[in-house]
């Protein structure tokens, strides 16, 4: 058991190599700290990124999952997304933060995605305000936004290191939505699908490892629900000025389970066992389970 | 052995009786009963019922020849009393009898309880025994990574260092191929390496990093600027408030607009003239086009109507300024002030305005030192704004020329 000074708020292992397993957090005084397990008294790597707490962070690079340098994101009450990379002391590689003058939005959460070679990289961010925005890390501009109308409380790609294919965010009041992320119009954005699963918060989604179109969200009233999305017969249309557009398919609910009376605030799937995840709750329990049947879907 | 003839008369085992002493044949209305000379071991005696006759095969308990089956002194009090006994002692029997017989109907069910309990043990230990299977073989797995890790490490470091070897040699003796083969040990990867080291040139691998993969180097910074969806309340969007908010705001937007509405000239007006908040925008628009005159009239139009915004009278300071009413300025910087009283850092930005404008015009009349104490103002505010910092500097500079000059 590891004592800090700072609560914690989000951790994750994304950026590390298999050997090493460095854990890196988000704490509420918003800095972001690296760890080695092994020798847990001094942070392998720290820095104050943030004013305010870290909400969310996300890893990509490590884990020998993708290419590419090993690079992670937060995102934070103070309106900005940094990129770091564990090399580079102090400074942030990338850096999103609102205009001058412009009055902050918290970020929510962050996530990366179309890590499918070195240079590609891509992040999503979602604010409280609704808004999604979608950063492209090689060309270091903003590459997308939209507005989902509810406060922005998870967002994750099916896959990290692939070219982007879904992106799943999970709002407030119950919704979420799947976006089609290989077709881009210049204008009209992603098409998405949207489905309202019950009345509370989302607060997480997570795809499984092993089939990138199932995906299980986590929600207020401590319930489990696991999805699958279903390809449209084409993709992408032409409209009518003939830019590409993208199609949407549509989701469909497998099951769902009611495990607690409060809110299922994360969770995860391992990697190695199909079927085997993890959630904790605000209940203050930590459960483990198993979902089978998963290769008949 | 002994046999009685029956007569026309059904037997069952029931009507017969015998005790240790006592033989009884009971069938209403016949009666046979006997007493017999000496005891006989009752329960190894048989009675055999068939073609008319009970054929009783009795053990004697002492092998004697008896004088005769049955007693012959028998007076009737004996009689009685041997019978009574009788009945007694089998009476007895038939307890003890029962009682064998729960005795081992109990064993019976521990035995059968145990048979099952050994099944269950040996159905857990068989899943045990799979799980651990499994368990090793993980472990085995790991273990097996582990030391192909290592292994691998090994491998490269040595290969390596091979290299490194040969690259010396390489600028020693100006690339002859016979000195690599000679000696480095793993013949076979350590040439496949060799072509396109010697393309890279001399120093290449020595400055390369000496991790496994190559991994890019850290990007180089960058900062993407964003906007956000403009949200007036800090709270997070939620879809089923989106009503409620319009509502309030709206209401809001109502009570700052008929503050002072009963002057004689509103009727005049247009639906839009009335609104202060839209006569302010068009008062912007005007100053930002140039046309300070207009964007006055606006503002004061706005004024009328509703006299408790301060930034009306903040816009129409600037104007002021632009047209050099100085008085008129500093007028409408003090009352925006006046109106600005609760000093919280929401309306920070509005008084830094406020009191560079009423400085700037304080200085344009020559009023220095008024004016200084105004930019100290805005400068205790907003201690960070460079442009307040340099004017202060310079009617600092001016205040003290002057008053070097008198």
């Amino acid at each position: 058991k590891i004592e800090k000074a700072k609560p914690i708020k989000c951790g994750t292992f994304g950026a590390t190599s298999l050997q090493q397993r460095y854990l890196a957090t988000g704490d509420f005084g918003g800095n972001l700290n690296i760890w080695n397990l092994e020798a847990p008294e001094i942070p392998v790597y720290s820095v104050k990124g943030h004013k305010e707490i870290i909400n969310s962070i996300d890893g990509v690079g490590g884990l020998g999952i993708g290419e590419g340098a090993p690079e992670i994101v937060t995102g934070s009450r103070d309106g900005t997304v940094k990129v770091w990379d564990p090399r580079q002391k102090d400074t942030p590689v990338a850096n999103m933060e609102p205009v001058q003058g412009e009055s902050k939005r918290d970020c929510w959460t962050v996530a990366f995605g179309n890590a499918y070679n070195q240079e590609e990289r891509v992040v999503c961010a979602g604010y409280d305000n609704g808004d999604i925005k979608l950063f492209d890390l090689k060309t270091m501009s903003l590459r997308w936004e939209t507005n989902i109308k509810n406060g922005v409380c998870s967002v994750e790609f099916d896959r990290k290191d692939i070219n982007m294919n879904k992106l799943v965010a999970t709002s407030l009041e119950g919704k979420f939505h799947v976006f089609d992320m290989r077709t881009q119009h210049p204008t009209k954005g992603f098409a998405s699908v949207s489905e309202k699963a019950q009345k509370s918060t989302i607060w997480q989604v997570r795809h499984l490892p092993q089939n990138r179109d199932i995906f299980m969200t986590s929600g207020g009233a401590g319930s489990l629900h696991l999805w699958k999305y279903e390809y449209p017969a084409q993709r992408s249309k032409k409209d009518s000025e003939g830019a590409e557009m993208g199609v949407a398919g549509s989701v469909s609910l497998l099951q769902n389970v009611t495990l607690s009376t409060q809110p299922i605030s994360s969770l995860d799937w391992s990697p190695d066992k199909k079927g085997l995840c993890v959630c904790g709750a605000f209940d203050q329990t930590v459960r483990v389970l198993i979902v089978t049947k998963l290769n008949k879907v | 052995y002994l046999s009685l003839p029956l007569r026309g008369v059904r037997v069952t085992p029931a009507n017969i009786f015998c005790a240790d002493q006592y033989l009884k044949v009971s069938i209403p209305p016949f009666l046979f009963e006997a007493i017999l000379y000496a005891p006989i071991d009752d329960t190894n005696s048989t009675a055999k019922i068939g073609n008319g006759i009970i054929f009783f095969t009795l053990y004697k308990k002492e092998v004697a020849m008896w004088d005769s089956l049955t007693l012959a002194t028998a007076n009737k009090e004996k009689l009685q009393y041997l019978r009574e006994n009788a009945v007694l002692k089998a009476h007895e029997k038939a307890k003890e009898e029962t009682k064998a017989k729960k005795v081992t109907k109990q064993e019976h069910k521990k035995y059968a309880l145990e048979a099952t309990m050994k099944l269950e043990e040996a159905e857990r230990k068989r899943i045990e025994d799979l799980k651990e299977k499994e368990r090793q073989k993980v472990t085995k797995e790991l273990a097996l990574w582990k030391k192909q890790q290592k292994d691998a490490e090994k491998q490269k470091r040595v290969q390596k260092e091979g290299e490194l070897h040969q690259e010396v040699e390489q600028l020693k003796e100006e690339k002859k191929e016979k000195m690599n083969k000679t000696r480095i040990p793993n013949e076979g990867t350590s040439k496949t390496r060799l072509k396109p080291t010697k393309g890279h040139g001399s120093y290449s691998m020595f400055s390369e990093n000496l991790k496994e993969e190559q991994l890019p180097a850290p990007r180089s910074a960058a900062t993407i600027k964003i906007n956000f969806t403009s949200r007036v309340f800090p709270t997070a969007l939620r879809e089923s408030r989106i009503a409620e908010e319009e509502e309030w705001l709206r209401k809001q937007a109502e009570a700052r607009r008929t503050v002072s509405a009963d002057l004689s000239e509103v009727e005049d007006l247009k639906e839009e003239e009335k609104n202060p908040d839209w006569l302010k925008d068009k008062g912007n628009k005007m100053f930002a086009t140039g046309n300070y005159l207009a964007a006055v009239n606006a503002y004061n139009l706005a004024v009328r109507l509703n006299n408790k915004l301060p930034l009306l009278y903040l816009n129409r300071a600037a104007c002021h300024l632009k047209l050099r009413n100085l008085h008129k300025a500093i007028e409408d910087s003090s009352k925006a002030l006046e109106l600005l009283t609760p000093p919280v850092p929401h309306n920070e930005h509005a008084r830094v305005k406020a009191y560079v404008r009423r400085g700037t015009a304080f200085c344009q009349l020559e009023l220095y030192t008024e004016g200084l104490q105004d930019y100290e103002a805005a400068l205790k505010i907003d201690p960070k704004n460079k442009t307040i910092e340099n004017d202060a500097e310079k009617i600092r500079h001016l205040i003290q020329g002057t008053m070097q000059d008198s």
